[in-house]
């Protein structure tokens, strides 16, 4: 093997990864979903703004990256409380808005926490294509796996808050349903990557 | 939970014409694409959402896209390189966060070594890294590559070769596929 073709083929992904039909199937309903919401929108009829919100939610979470934040007063060793809660983009009376530091977004919590360090069985720091960056492998128990699985079916493309000592540090946007395991992909320094880890593991 | 499940929030009427072609779309040229994503994108996931997007884009823009299975893909080929593109842009500027589920961890060693090589297309720009793509592994050949890309063949060629180059430079190999272009 001493051509770049070979190298490629022995490399390509699609050889080791077995297509997903339940992928597909999700693929497939939140696009047309999404032409549910459209052709609704471009109708303008009433409830435009709620006819968006409805597309919001399969459109904005496919493209969009979550917002991630450090405080400065808060980025080093500590013990850390972790929960995860729902969150939206857009405010309503009883979320709580909580202001995206280095960024002119809002986001608006959900007040209860879906799942909290003793939802968590195990996280690692897994490395990332580059290998100076670092994401989190998550497996919840089978409680917080169960949680994570019922707040997530109705979330997918919107964002949602993982806390650490009562700060939003990211808010990543959920993908498709979560259960037992997750990654948590945000490219992290080694430090952010241990600290996040380290903090969803305590008791 | 408050999040209001997609079925309820969504109204029952859409054209069915416009939602038919949408499905018979996706389910014509699902494969296809994720096939070519797969190969562009940096993981699983985020072939999945370039898919996804691509499609988003055909269902907010239907009058856009052309009759016809060849046309319809080269419509939809050339947009999903087009949003990797931007993609492409974002990334060198902020990382992205996102929360997804996983089958169980690779182990570190054999993730290394499997992106050894792969990571190397990374530096390739979407367009020149789809050409790769489709001469080097979906066999395409060059003319086939222009119609669908809408470019020349000439430009084909042009990346292929380059795209070889810095491939094989970044592997630390000899460009053995010079001779091949079809």
């Amino acid at each position: 093997m001493d051509n770049v073709k070979d190298l490629l083929r022995d490399a390509d992904p699609l050889h080791r990864e077995p297509p997903s039909s339940a992928d597909r199937d999700r693929a497939r309903a939140a696009v047309l979903a999404a032409a549910h919401a459209s052709a609704r929108t471009n109708r303008g009829t009433v409830g435009r703004r709620v006819a968006l919100a409805a597309g919001v939610a399969a459109l904005v979470g496919l493209a969009a990256a979550g917002s991630r934040v450090w405080s400065g007063a808060t980025v080093h060793a500590a013990a850390v409380r972790f929960e995860a809660r729902l969150a939206e983009k857009t405010p309503t009376l009883d979320l709580l808005p909580v202001h995206i530091a280095g960024s002119t977004e809002t986001l608006y919590l959900h007040r209860d926490a879906i799942v909290t360090n003793d939802d968590v069985l195990g996280a690692s720091v897994v490395p990332a294509q580059d290998p100076s960056q670092f994401n989190i492998g998550i497996r919840f128990t089978q409680t917080g796996a169960e949680r994570m699985r019922a707040a997530t079916a109705s979330h997918i493309g919107r964002p949602m808050a993982l806390m650490i000592d009562g700060e939003v540090v990211m808010a990543p946007t959920v993908r498709s349903i979560i259960s037992t395991d997750a990654l948590l992909t945000g490219n992290y320094t080694r430090a952010e990557a241990d600290r996040i880890a380290n903090g969803m593991l305590l008791k | 939970m408050n999040g209001v499940p997609m079925a309820q929030a969504l109204p029952v009427a859409l054209a069915d014409s416009a939602a038919d072609r949408l499905a018979a779309l996706f389910d014509a040229h699902y494969d296809r694409l994720y096939r070519l994503a797969r190969r562009l994108a940096p993981s699983a996931d985020a072939a999945r959402d370039l898919v996804q997007e691509t499609f988003l884009r055909a269902a907010r823009a239907p009058h856009r896209i052309p009759s016809g299975a060849r046309d319809e893909e080269a419509w939809l080929v050339r947009v999903l390189i087009n949003i990797q593109r931007d993609e492409w842009r974002k990334s060198a500027v902020r990382a992205r966060d996102t929360f997804t589920p996983t089958a169980a961890a690779d182990p570190e060693a054999a993730f290394i070594a499997r992106t050894t090589v792969w990571r190397a297309l990374d530096a390739l720009a979407p367009r020149r890294r789809a050409v790769v793509v489709m001469h080097e592994l979906e066999d395409m050949r060059v003319d086939d590559i222009a119609a669908l890309l809408g470019i020349t063949s000439v430009t084909v060629r042009w990346h292929l070769s380059r795209g070889r180059r810095e491939l094989a430079r970044v592997i630390g190999v000899e460009d053995g596929g010079r001779h091949g272009q079809r």
